[in-house]
């Protein structure tokens, strides 16, 4: 008989059921659309922010003072220390591997560079009258790094810094090739293709490159050339040697706590700060791989994005919030409405002998069916929408997720429940009597 | 049909202000659905707008993204190149409604001299360093110098002693604690100051030594020189870039160079959390057409009633249904204004919850979403419709 009941007012009058269902799929279409968004913006944010370039800095312990003056060191090459390249794939083997995005190790040198003889293709070179001040810096483009326990991983310059836009091609890693800066390019009137002789701290001893690409990236590199890693090291005599190291790791934004001491923390809490993606914890895990290496934040970068991140994220997770809220307030008033309209069937049912009990428990699940149904709909409408909007922000739909999933249909019950719980309260008080006479 | 007599216009109203407040239960309800409708429309509108410009502002947390250099020289013989310190006084003024903030280097190498220490009897020692010589407009949350050079800059009261800041890896490499004395020597000139170590900031700035711009050109003999010129441009990236294009032309013996690793970078993330905002719009209209939609089906479903008794009694069916769009429209507004005003208050809050800043409410918004939400109630009295075909006799014999 109960189960009759329930299928009766659901054929009976359909078109009701599908107006209440119809408000209830949109309401929470929309809560699924924004939770899903919410829950999956951190980490895109997170990826995007990496196109700001690296956020650590490795660069030798024991190094001596550089004499950097816009990115460029002029310090000797016999002066300073280096870090063996060699131990770089350990990078891949910490705790917060999936975090470390790229890394590229760099070798720099201040060079000049000679003029060609006769035309930008010619294949001799004069030394110039006055002193370039260039710099040669010797670094991965696309290499792969061989992980210790097997596969490979692909990084370079090409990652951590991929604001540079590059004309015509990048060098291959293994050959005497090279891309030269924009301004460099334009002094030396060098074409892709031409020959560029480069004569660095050894007198004498020059270094030709071929010119693969015409580089832009808006800082000091513009004015000078860029070459595989392996082919500076050995014009240094330096094999398997860097002085400085990028790496761009995904990081979760700093608060109080990350920026305590390592020092002064209890175990839990050191264990507690190690197992967050900190960029601070980050550090401190790549200094215990690469012994002899300083790391150290990029705080320009790091701080910034943090800063960002957390913003967008609060303004995310309120908007959210309050689009919560008014789906849920329109979802219950829509429900309270439904119990209303039905107070002439109430009074009937309770003329013929029903419980308040039997009525409330009939009614409530005539709407928890109507919640289940249209939260059903309502979060494939909202993966739907969701899906579009993160294709359309970010070109990469949010995974569909179980837990919004059971989220949505708790929220649809509990909201068709409290929204006609207010109406059925006043209906267990009613008179049968008038309200069959319609009053 | 003809114009209606004056009474008729009175009983019109008067019908209305039956429907409205014949069953309050429902009128609340009604009212609920649509005052949350408009208050989320006002809330995210608002929050939208103001958002946008926040941050904009936020991304001052990059520091400078333009550098402003000497132009390269054709005939150079090696660095160093030199701006003119005049160069600083043709800067705009403001940018984006605040303070143009920018700062000027001037770079050089000096000796620094460590006194010996009796403790573990180090002798005097010499080293080259990179002397940066600074000065810098405004200090503060949105200045272009690293932060730790603020902090230090903020927390050293006046004192008579000459102090130098000195990066963390100068600090750490020549053993030097605050308060320790150094001496900085270029060719025949020497300065004598007092140690201020900074905290590590992860660029060139940890190895150098910071000096104030005068006392470096001084010491360096480069009187009314500067190596660079370091700014933050905030707004858009279009406005970045007409600014760049206007500083290029305010400037022509410099080399103004917009870091692209933050104009570009900033460029993508902005575009991106616009995206974002973007998408909060689709939601706050759909939410309002539901909200409306909860409330306006209502009041339709329950006027079969009505409809076929005011039939029955002669009612033309477009008077009839002027009556109900009457009803809407005046529902509309009703909770369009209650519910836009608890909106603004709503985008207040949450502006201070996200932004720190309570964000400054919009006149525009508040009408525009009390129109919007009275908009959405007459579309959405669209299944009223229906009642132009009830035929009172098969209402009042209870057919539905």
């Amino acid at each position: 008989m109960f189960l009759r009941l329930v299928a009766d007012s659901f054929t009976r009058r359909p078109r009701r059921k599908v107006l209440t269902a119809a408000a209830l799929s949109l309401g929470m279409a929309v809560v699924t659309a924004a939770l899903s968004v919410s829950l999956d913006v951190g980490d895109r944010l997170a990826t995007e922010f990496r196109s700001l370039g690296a956020n650590l800095l490795v660069t030798p312990e024991a190094d001596s003072l550089p004499l950097e003056i816009a990115g460029v060191d002029y310090r000797p090459v016999n002066r300073g220390a280096y870090l063996p390249e060699a131990d770089l794939p350990k990078l891949k083997t910490i705790f917060w591997h999936n975090n470390v995005m790229a890394f590229s190790p760099t070798l720099e040198v201040p060079v000049e560079s000679w003029t060609p003889q006769f035309s930008p293709a010619s294949a001799a070179f004069v030394k110039p009258a006055a002193h370039g001040d260039e710099v040669l810096i010797g670094a991965w483009s696309n290499h792969e790094v061989r992980l210790p326990e097997g596969g490979s991983f692909v990084t370079g310059l090409e990652q951590t810094s991929p604001w540079w836009s590059v004309e015509g091609a990048w060098f291959n890693d293994s050959a005497a090739e090279c891309i030269v800066g924009r301004n460099f390019a334009k002094k030396n009137a060098v074409l892709i293709g031409s020959p560029v002789y480069l004569e660095g701290p050894i007198p004498g001893e020059g270094l030709r490159l071929t010119v693969t690409g015409v580089f832009s990236s808006g800082g000091r590199e513009d004015d000078g050339v860029v070459a595989p890693l392996r082919v500076v090291q050995q014009y240094l005599q330096k094999p398997g040697k860097y002085r400085k190291l990028l790496v761009s790791a995904l990081t979760k934004p700093e608060d109080d706590f990350a920026r305590r001491d390592p020092k002064t923390m209890k175990a839990d809490e050191f264990e507690r700060w190690s197992c967050s993606p900190y960029v601070s914890s980050i550090a401190y895990s790549i200094k215990e791989v690469l012994p002899g290496s300083d790391v150290r934040v990029i705080r320009r970068v790091a701080e910034g994005e943090g800063s960002i991140l957390t913003r967008v994220r609060a303004l995310l997770w309120m908007v959210t919030l309050v689009a919560l809220l008014a789906a849920a307030l329109a979802v219950g008033a829509s429900s309270a409405a439904s119990v209303i309209e039905r107070r002439t069937e109430i009074g009937l049912m309770k003329a013929l002998g029903a419980g308040s009990g039997t009525v409330g428990f009939l009614l409530a699940a005539e709407q928890l069916l109507l919640a289940f149904v249209g939260g059903g709909i309502g979060y494939s409408l909202g993966t739907v929408l969701a899906r579009l909007l993160g294709q359309k922000i970010f070109g990469i739909a949010p995974a569909p997720s179980l837990l919004v999933l059971v989220a949505v249909l708790a929220l649809a019950a509990g909201v068709t429940l409290l929204g006609s719980a207010i109406p059925l309260r006043r209906a267990s008080r009613y008179q049968p009597a008038p309200i069959l006479r319609g009053e | 049909m003809p114009e209606p007599p004056r009474n008729n216009g009175q009983m019109f109203w008067r019908i209305v202000r039956r429907l409205l407040v014949a069953n309050r239960g429902r009128l609340f309800v009604i009212l609920l659905a649509l005052g949350a409708g408009a208050a989320v429309t006002a809330a995210l509108l608002n929050l939208q707008v103001d958002a946008k410009r926040r941050l904009t502002t936020e991304f001052r947390a990059f520091g400078p993204n333009v550098v402003i250099g000497p132009r390269e020289a054709v005939d150079s013989d090696g660095p160093p190149h030199f701006l003119d310190e005049s160069m600083l006084k043709q800067l705009p003024d403001g940018n984006d409604g605040a303070p143009l903030a920018y700062a000027a280097y001037l770079y050089g190498v000096v000796d620094i001299a460590t006194p010996p220490r009796e403790r573990d009897q180090r002798p005097a020692k010499t080293t080259s360093v990179i002397l940066a010589g600074f000065f810098h407009v405004p200090l503060g949350p949105s200045s272009v110098v690293p932060a730790a050079l603020v902090d230090a800059l903020e927390k050293v009261g006046p004192s008579n002693a000459r102090r130098c800041q000195v990066g963390q890896k100068v600090a750490t490499i020549l053993e030097l604690r605050a308060g320790d004395s150094i001496g900085l020597t270029s060719g025949n000139r020497k300065v004598a100051c007092q140690v201020y170590e900074l905290s590590a900031v992860g660029g060139p700035e940890d190895s150098q030594v910071f000096l104030e711009l005068p006392a470096a050109q001084a010491l360096l003999a480069e009187p009314g020189r500067i190596s660079l010129m370091q700014l933050r441009l905030s707004g858009t990236p279009q406005q970045i870039q007409d600014q760049v294009a206007r500083l290029e032309r305010r400037l022509p013996g410099a080399d103004v160079r917009p870091i692209r690793q933050f104009t570009e970078g900033e460029a993508k993330i902005y575009g991106r959390i616009s995206g974002l905002l973007a998408a909060t719009v689709v939601m706050v209209l759909l939410l309002t057409s539901l909200c409306v939609m909860a409330a306006m089906t209502n009041v339709a479903m329950e006027r079969r009633n009505d409809v076929g008794l005011m039939k029955a009694i002669g009612g033309a069916t477009r008077r009839v249904l002027h009556l109900f769009l009457a009803e809407a429209a005046l529902l509309g507004l009703a909770g369009g204004l209650m519910g836009a005003a608890a909106g603004m208050f709503l985008s207040i809050w949450l502006g201070k919850q996200v932004f720190g800043v309570a964000a400054q409410p919009r006149l525009i918004v508040y009408p525009v979403a009390v129109a919007l939400t009275m908009m959405v109630a007459i579309l959405g009295a669209y299944p009223l419709r229906r009642l132009a075909s009830i035929r009172p006799a098969s209402v009042f014999r209870g057919e539905a």
